[in-house]
């Protein structure tokens, strides 16, 4: 592992003790933060106005607004982790593309992105999107 | 309750036990009286949906936490289950293949640990009819044994699977799964949700939905609530259960005694009750599973109709079980796993691979000062098992070889399989198990104790068949 990679990761197992407060206090939001990663990993997506933003509260809404919360994506966004390198960052945008309805338009990016509602197989419209609903057995080729 | 004295008396409402109840009540007289002890409590389908659905519901004080219901002495092991009506059917996730006919031969075959006192061949009618009553779905040609169509018909492949079939036949099949994959009278169709512990379309077979009639039946009496801990014995047969009910301790006599509890709970009734087998707890398991996931190289995994696509075979059974341990793939199809990257976001298939485990002495159940709370120590894995996951390794590239494969990724170990095995393991003679053949304890030969407790080994194949279809058996040869 590269030495930087590992003073990156170490930082966040450790709990945010290498974060200087004054670089806390300068870091944006945490839904403003949020935003600004959606729209930058999905930078190819044309995502419809108000959809993001109504994702990232609910999404937040449902994860607690509590100050450790807060703190733990303060430090990711001074870290500068991606999905790659951040759990967090990840959960964030693979929910925000299954509470759309991209997998519903089978991954076309050409068709705008709406945001219909968190996820949950028990209250939202959203398909597993491999499944049979959107795929049926007859579009699938023989090999 | 009714009565002092029932024919029979039985402990559980899941698949144990409502399977054996199933066949004992066709085979019995119709003036016969039964007792059934359920410890939790009837906790509706539709209430636990809306649970799910956070809405408000008076059926809530019936979720039970597992966890406090026994002291895990192994904190980086988990033993989920259900406490109530149907017992684990409300957190199973429905997969139902049989075992393959040398699960039950591990010392004759292979030389490791010992072979079952029964065979597949004992098994088999009843495999069909479990599979009957619980409307499985599955494919006509099977790895093990088995002529003729499922119940239903089976799920849908994806393209993965399809091209895994392709290659390796009915080593690579359609998962047979109580998933339904057409709509019964009883249940809807699989929308492949993949949160089967709950079924948010009620799809899966549960004993709520199970239409086994059972527990309607009118020599039947059911009483919730009803904690047994103890057996009074004398001259080796079970004479009464020991119970408490809304706090009053009850004790009721029955000529023939079954324990359907789950085996934390029967291993600690014996041994409350002075069982002094020395075997009775001891070596209690589950199969280890992991995760890979499988990169695609500009193919979609997109298809598939269920949680649990399919199955493979391809490092189950063969002389390798000398050295190491079985191995059953399962292709999942769940929507957590897709990718990030643009364009690739459905270029992946996830495998779970389960290895069988054995049953060691170190790891076993004892009671505690709680009469009613049993504790579970589980130190370790088997060499046998951990020496599979490195064959795996090896062995994986070449079996995926047939795919365009970009890379794998093996996640950690996972915490648990969601079942519990062993702890009154079946055996010829009383040296080397607790229960023959029939489910009949060596010692009080009144007394069946039913469940994968029994199981003598632990294959890889989920085992809530096998137990639903040793319980039809028992039933059938005892009356």
């Amino acid at each position: 592992m590269k030495r930087r990679t590992f003073i990156t990761l170490a930082g966040v197992g450790a709990g945010l003790c290498i974060v200087p407060p004054s670089l806390y206090y300068v870091a944006p939001g945490t839904h403003e933060y949020a935003l600004k990663l959606i729209k930058k990993e999905l930078y190819y997506l044309n995502i419809t106005p108000g959809s993001a933003e109504k994702y990232v509260e609910d999404y937040f809404n449902k994860l607690g607004n509590d100050t450790v919360s807060t703190l733990k994506w303060k430090t990711t966004y001074y870290l500068r982790l991606n999905y790659e390198k951040s759990e967090r960052i990840r959960d964030l945008i693979k929910y925000f593309l299954l509470s759309s309805d991209f997998f519903i338009h089978k991954t076309d990016e050409s068709k705008p992105v709406n945001y219909l509602g968190l996820y949950s197989p028990y209250t939202s419209p959203i398909p597993n999107p491999y499944s049979f609903i959107i795929y049926p057995p007859a579009t699938i080729k023989e090999p | 309750m009714k009565y002092d004295h029932y024919d029979l008396v039985i402990v559980g409402t899941g698949f144990a036990s409502s399977f054996f109840l199933k066949k004992y009540l066709s085979k019995v007289k119709t003036d016969k009286k039964i007792l059934v002890l359920e410890k939790g409590y009837f906790f509706p389908q539709a209430e636990r949906v809306k649970v799910k659905r956070d809405i408000p519901t008076a059926y809530q004080k019936y979720d039970l936490p597992y966890e406090d219901a026994f002291v895990n002495k192994s904190k980086t092991k988990e033993w989920p289950f259900s406490i109530g009506y149907g017992g684990s059917s409300n957190c199973w996730w429905g997969c139902t293949p049989r075992f393959m006919p040398n699960d039950f031969k591990m010392k004759s075959k292979y030389g490791i640990a010992q072979d079952w006192p029964l065979d597949y061949h004992d098994l088999d009618p009843y495999y069909y009819e479990a599979e009957e009553l619980m409307s499985v779905s599955g494919p006509e040609d099977t790895p093990f044994p088995r002529k003729g169509k499922y119940p239903l018909p089976p799920h849908a492949f994806s393209m993965v699977d399809k091209i895994m079939h392709k290659t390796y036949g009915n080593q690579y099949v359609s998962q047979p799964g109580a998933r339904a994959s057409r709509a019964t009278a009883h249940r809807n169709g699989c929308m492949a949700f993949s949160t089967c512990e709950t079924c948010p379309v009620n799809a899966k077979f549960t004993i709520e939905n199970s239409n086994l009639g059972v527990y309607g039946d009118t020599r039947v009496e059911l009483l919730y609530g009803a904690q047994v801990h103890r057996l009074e014995t004398a001259n080796d047969v079970v004479k009464k259960v020991l119970f408490q009910q809304n706090g009053k301790e009850m004790a009721v006599s029955g000529e023939v005694v079954v324990l359907g509890a789950n085996p934390f709970f029967n291993s600690n009734i014996l041994l409350q009750s002075g069982d002094k087998n020395p075997l009775t707890g001891k070596g209690f398991g589950e199969q280890l599973g992991m995760q890979v996931l499988i990169y695609l190289d500009n193919m979609t995994n997109a298809g598939g109709s269920t949680w649990v696509n399919a199955n493979g075979y391809m490092l189950y059974d063969g002389d390798h079980r000398k050295d190491f341990a079985a191995c059953l793939i399962e292709a999942n199809n769940a929507p957590y796993d897709i990718r990030l990257e643009r364009g690739k976001h459905l270029n992946v298939a996830s495998f779970r691979l389960v290895f069988e485990d054995l049953p060691l002495d170190s790891n076993y159940i004892t009671t505690t000062a709680d009469q009613f709370k049993p504790a579970v120590h589980f130190e370790e894995r088997s060499q046998y098992t951990l020496k599979a996951v490195d064959h795996m390794k090896q062995k994986m590239p070449g079996i995926l070889s047939c795919l365009p494969v970009e890379k794998l990724i093996y996640l950690d170990p996972a915490t648990h399989e969601g079942h519990i095995i062993g702890g009154t393991r079946m055996s010829l003679d009383r040296e080397h198990g607790v229960v023959d053949k029939h489910l009949i304890h060596h010692q009080y030969r009144n007394l069946f104790v039913l469940g994968a407790g029994a199981f003598t080994t632990f294959g890889p194949s989920n085992p809530t068949l096998t137990v639903s279809a040793l319980s039809l058996f028992t039933a059938d040869k005892s009356f």
